[in-house]
């Protein structure tokens, strides 16, 4: 029936567009507050399915050593929505992106109790930078919040079913993948003036872009899922990473990388991790511009469905999330600087972000 | 000539109070006037005899003249209460509607009408929702296959039969005609007008024509529960118009031979009600358009030498429209169409060796062809090859049955590759034994497929190649108790069964955008048992009591991964237990008639948890109470009745996100000419 192919329909691109931990190297500085050094606890944003309204937001306490299952409904006793989809803590506050309940939720960081409320067409990722908090949408839109009165003060079109974005030398890139509009898929990134808060230019990247972040030596990457083989009048592309130079705006590289159905990615550090189609886990030098190792996990542990990322500086873990079938609890995973697993915790389903929040 | 010779023998045993009762519960189209010279009412059996389907499987059926026990308004209401039946529900007058047998899955269910399969070969699964009761004589469901062996392949080729009979016109001469004309209406603005013809046109010839529209705006109010509090909302845009034609010609050989040959056009235009989602309005705007027409005909001929042959066609042209005017692209809505074709050839021969012995051969042909408006879209051609072999054997109190499909199906695309042809060899094996006249024991196995869809192969990105069918293994045990009893409690039928499924390479969807999202990876194994209780008492004073009580125990489990957290977890939207109540009392004309579901928690995922409300899909209970008068009005029977469903006015789901309606009514009136 229509329903069912419908909602697989949109689960299959919502799925496309993973969200990947786009943790930098350092700590994130905000107006409101400053950073610390001690971490307290991690926040797990769990998508839950769409249209089933089971969104949760997991909360493991480092010191406590407890696990609660949805802090946002112990917090506010009502339930976050459907499908959140992006998670950031900037300053003092928690900015929960849910998808298909069209809002922005802005929360108190160490309670996740509810402070604002905003209503966006279909938001999908966030993105910061100084005193704003920046909303990716479906409608092909950026709106950009200001952090101190929580509204939104601007809205900046950009390229077709905008995903994730990320901020490098003084711009906002914004991945355009197209993807609701299959087959005409986008291949652009939008790059937005900070200053001037408008898109001055669109830089060609490979077919369906989805994931970006960037690291400390002013490069953009980009993974691109590709156009599923391409038909009759579509050439078939295939999945890759790219690699902009923020400075001057060019490509520095186009690789085709064979990678699997989820594609988050971190920068940290020199390195940048990303899953490839084979459950490995790729570290890409980020200095030497070239593959460091094929797998980051050193020990045997197999990620199913590797779907978060993120990394804890005060104790140097890596964390991972995996979404295993898609449709019952995942597991975070702790892992060393090494790659050896240390630790594991239970979350919701479908665990696409994931937030440390500083003591 | 049968039914006057049992006529005569019922009379003798009667008293003249029991034979009024006996015509009050009969249904007005069976009542005809007899052509003796004592112009005495000639009457159909149905007798407060305990009726049991005849068959070696489980098997469960209702008949016409108690779909108002059930409030039953189309063929998914009339088969809830079964025993091993979920029904997923997605609510509202549009709302889709699919059954699901013993945990096997919606796509294991085979929807036969008149022995011919309605096929859906994009879905594969049928929407009850869209038959309704108006030309319905009988419905049964058979756990394997039905006992009958000379019938087409289908019959054979699925886990579970869902058998549709439709009304066929028994006129005489005297009386060469029979018009029933009615009208329902109700609550969601239902406004349902029918209309049947039966014409006798000579000894040999006879037609029948069903007519049916349904309009209702669908809208009713729900809560949903934002964690905090219930927040109250109306389904909008989920409004129904619906129009059936049907029309049928049988012919009767005076050598027992057999012709028929039906034509059905349905149309709908509907409103989907769409998944509630928390804090954004009601969904509305998606709407589905259904034009279906299929034609199929039959031809028996039996030969005194023992030899029967049946040979079947049919052809089904199937067009689904859907739109969405929310869909956030940059076109801002997704308009699709869909075409299916399906051309059906069946030929069957059964011949009888001995008088315990009978064996049949079958043969079906099936030609499945599909197009969209989907990108790049394949456009398949599917043939499938059906050869079984089946033999019913009878030693004394023993019955044995057995049957070896050969199942041959190829597929072709226009463009690209496309999974490879598949011979599959399935058995099954039956036997019932009558350990005394009250009480026989049943057991059976059966071993067979489902196809993978043309949706699961080619509405996705990527069709994966690799994809096989999903095959079902069912072992069953039970026994029938059936006695009628002297006395006030004319009769208790019971039955019984524990059954043992395992289902393995089941298509699952799973975000995996190089392989095709449709993956052989899950694996499932039930255990259950079905229960049955029926029975009749008199209760002084010409008043009738009836019970019919149906418990379903399912304990179906997720068994894909046995190194997952999700191993023997309880598969969704399978409940534990199913209880359903049928109690009435019946006098002359009146009847009044009380159902009561209950069904266990369930869980929407595949997650088993219970520790948070929204891990799970609550318990609940389902109450339903109708009142029906069968009376005359100028020597024309007529008959009126009230239903109303979910008495209590419960707020209860089915399908996670997909509120169900409170309290509705629907009343009914029907004359017969």
């Amino acid at each position: 029936m229509k329903q069912f192919k419908l909602k697989y329909l949109l689960v299959t691109l919502s799925f496309v567009s993973i969200l990947a931990a786009c943790s930098k190297n350092d700590p994130a500085p905000g107006p409101d507050g400053g950073s610390s050094n001690q971490t307290a606890g991690v926040y797990i944003l769990n998508q839950g399915n769409f249209n089933q309204n089971n969104s949760t937001l997991s909360y493991y306490d480092y010191s406590a050593k407890t696990l609660t299952a949805d802090r946002y409904l112990t917090a506010n006793s009502t339930k976050l929505g459907d499908t959140g989809n992006d998670l950031g803590i900037y300053g003092t506050k928690m900015y929960i992106v849910v998808n298909n309940s069209n809002l922005v939720n802005i929360t108190r960081a160490s309670t996740a109790k509810l402070t604002k409320q905003l209503t966006i067409s279909q938001p999908r990722y966030l993105a910061f930078y100084r005193n704003y908090a920046f909303v990716s949408s479906y409608n092909g839109t950026v709106s950009v919040i200001d952090t101190t009165s929580l509204t939104i003060t601007k809205t900046i079109t950009v390229g077709r079913s905008p995903e994730q974005m990320t901020v490098a030398n003084g711009k906002l890139y914004v991945a355009n993948s197209g993807g609701l509009d299959y087959p005409d898929l986008d291949k652009t990134l939008s790059v937005i003036d900070l200053t001037t808060l408008t898109e001055i230019k669109k830089i060609t990247v490979t077919t369906n872009p989805i994931t970006i972040t960037s690291d400390r030596y002013n490069n953009v990457y980009v993974l691109s899922v590709g156009n599923y083989g391409g038909d009759a009048t579509h050439p078939a592309v295939s999945a890759g990473l790219t690699v902009v130079n923020a400075l001057t705006d060019e490509v520095r590289s186009q690789t085709n990388v064979n990678l699997g159905y989820n594609i988050p990615i971190m920068a940290q550090g020199d390195f940048v991790y990303y899953p490839t189609a084979d459950n490995k886990i790729a570290m890409y030098n980020a200095r030497t511009q070239s593959l460091e190792r094929a797998n980051f996990i050193v020990d045997g542990t197999v990620i199913t469905s590797p779907y978060a990322f993120a990394f804890d500086t005060t104790t140097g873990q890596l964390f991972i999330a995996d979404a295993k079938d898609y449709s019952s609890d995942g597991t975070l995973y702790a892992f060393s600087a090494t790659g050896q697993k240390l630790s594991s915790i239970i979350t919701g389903i479908n665990p696409g972000r994931i937030a440390l929040l500083n003591k | 000539m049968k039914i006057a010779a049992i006529t005569k023998i019922f009379y003798a045993k009667l008293l003249p109070r029991k034979l009024a009762l006996v015509l009050a519960v009969l249904p007005f189209h069976a009542l005809a006037q007899s052509d003796t010279t004592r112009k005495l009412k000639e009457v159909v059996i149905s007798s407060s005899r305990a009726e049991l389907l005849k068959s070696i499987t489980s098997a469960q059926q209702i008949k016409a003249e108690q779909f108002i026990r059930y409030s039953a308004f189309n063929v998914a209401d009339a088969i809830r209460g079964f025993s091993g039946v979920s029904i997923k529900d997605y609510g509202g007058v549009g709302g889709l509607k699919t059954v699901s047998v013993r945990g096997l899955g919606a796509n294991h269910t085979a929807v036969l009408l008149d022995g011919i399969q309605i096929n859906d070969a994009e879905n594969g699964q049928i929407d009850l929702s869209k038959f309704n009761l108006s030309n319905v004589q009988e419905i049964a469901l058979y756990n394997g296959q039905p006992s009958a062996i000379g019938q087409p392949a289908r019959s054979f080729a699925s886990a579970t039969i869902l058998s549709i009979r439709t009304i066929k016109p028994n006129l005489t001469s005297i009386k060469p005609y029979l018009i029933t004309a009615g009208v329902k209406a109700g609550s969601f603005g239902l406004v349902n007008p029918y209309l049947q013809w039966q014409q006798r046109l000579n000894d040999q010839w006879s037609f029948i024509i069903n007519g049916y529209t349904e309009n209702a705006n669908g809208k009713y109010g729900y809560t949903i529960n934002d964690g905090s509090k219930d927040v109250r909302q109306d389904r909008v845009a989920a409004g129904v118009k619906i129009q059936q034609i049907d029309g049928a010609v049988y012919w009767a050989g005076r050598d027992s031979s057999k012709f028929n040959f039906r034509v059905n056009y349905y149309h709908a235009d509907r409103g989907l009600p769409g998944a509630v989602v928390l804090y954004v309005p009601p969904p509305e705007g998606q709407k589905i358009w259904n034009n279906d027409l299929f034609m199929q005909s039959g031809y028996q001929k039996s030969w005194k030498s023992g030899l029967r042959l049946s040979v079947n066609a049919k052809y089904a042209n199937n067009y689904l429209h859907y739109f969405d005017p929310q869909f956030k692209n940059s076109a801002g809505f997704l308009d699709q169409h869909f075409r299916q074709q399906e051309f059906y050839q069946s030929a069957s021969l059964s011949y009888i060796i001995t008088k315990h012995w009978e064996i049949a051969y079958a043969a079906d042909l099936v030609i499945n062809t599909m197009s969209a408006n989907l990108n790049a879209f394949k456009y398949p051609t599917r043939s499938t090859l059906l050869n079984v072999l089946a033999t019913n054997f009878k030693a004394g109190k023993l019955t044995l049955q057995g049957s070896l499909l050969n199942s041959n199906i190829k597929e072709s695309v226009t463009t690209g590759t496309t999974i490879p042809r598949r011979n599959v060899l399935s058995p099954t094996l039956m036997a019932s034994y009558k350990i005394s006249d009250p009480l026989t024991v049943r057991a059976f196995y059966k071993n067979i497929f489902r196809a993978p869809t043309f949706n699961e192969l080619y509405y996705n990105f990527i069709t994966n190649t690799k994809l096989r069918p999903e095959f079902a293994d069912q072992f069953d045990v039970g026994f029938t108790y059936n006695k009628n009893l002297p006395g006030a409690l004319e009769y208790i039928s019971l039955t019984a069964d524990v059954y043992y499924n395992k289902v393995k390479d089941k298509i699952i969807y799973t975000p995996n955008v190089y392989a095709g999202s449709a993956l052989n990876i899950a694996k499932t194994e039930g255990v259950g048992a079905d229960i049955g209780i029926r029975s009749e008492r008199r209760l002084g004073n010409l008043y009738k009591g009836l019970l019919a009580v149906n418990y379903s125990y399912q304990r179906a489990m997720n068994v894909t991964d046995p190194t997952a957290s999700t191993y023997k977890n309880q598969l969704p939207y399978t409940p534990q237990h199913l209880i359903n109540l049928n109690v009435g009392v019946n006098r002359k004309g009146w009847g009044l008639y009380y159902n009561q579901l209950l069904s266990s928690l369930r869980f929407y995922n595949n997650n088993n948890k219970t520790t948070l409300p929204d891990d799970y899909l609550a318990a609940y209970g389902l109450a339903d109470l109708s009142l029906v008068y069968k009376g005359s009005f100028k020597l024309l029977p007529v008959m009126i009745s009230t239903e109303i469903n979910n008495l209590y006015d419960k707020n209860y789901v089915v399908v996670r996100s997909y509120p169900m309606p409170g309290r509705s009514f629907r009343i009914s009136l029907q004359i017969t000419i």
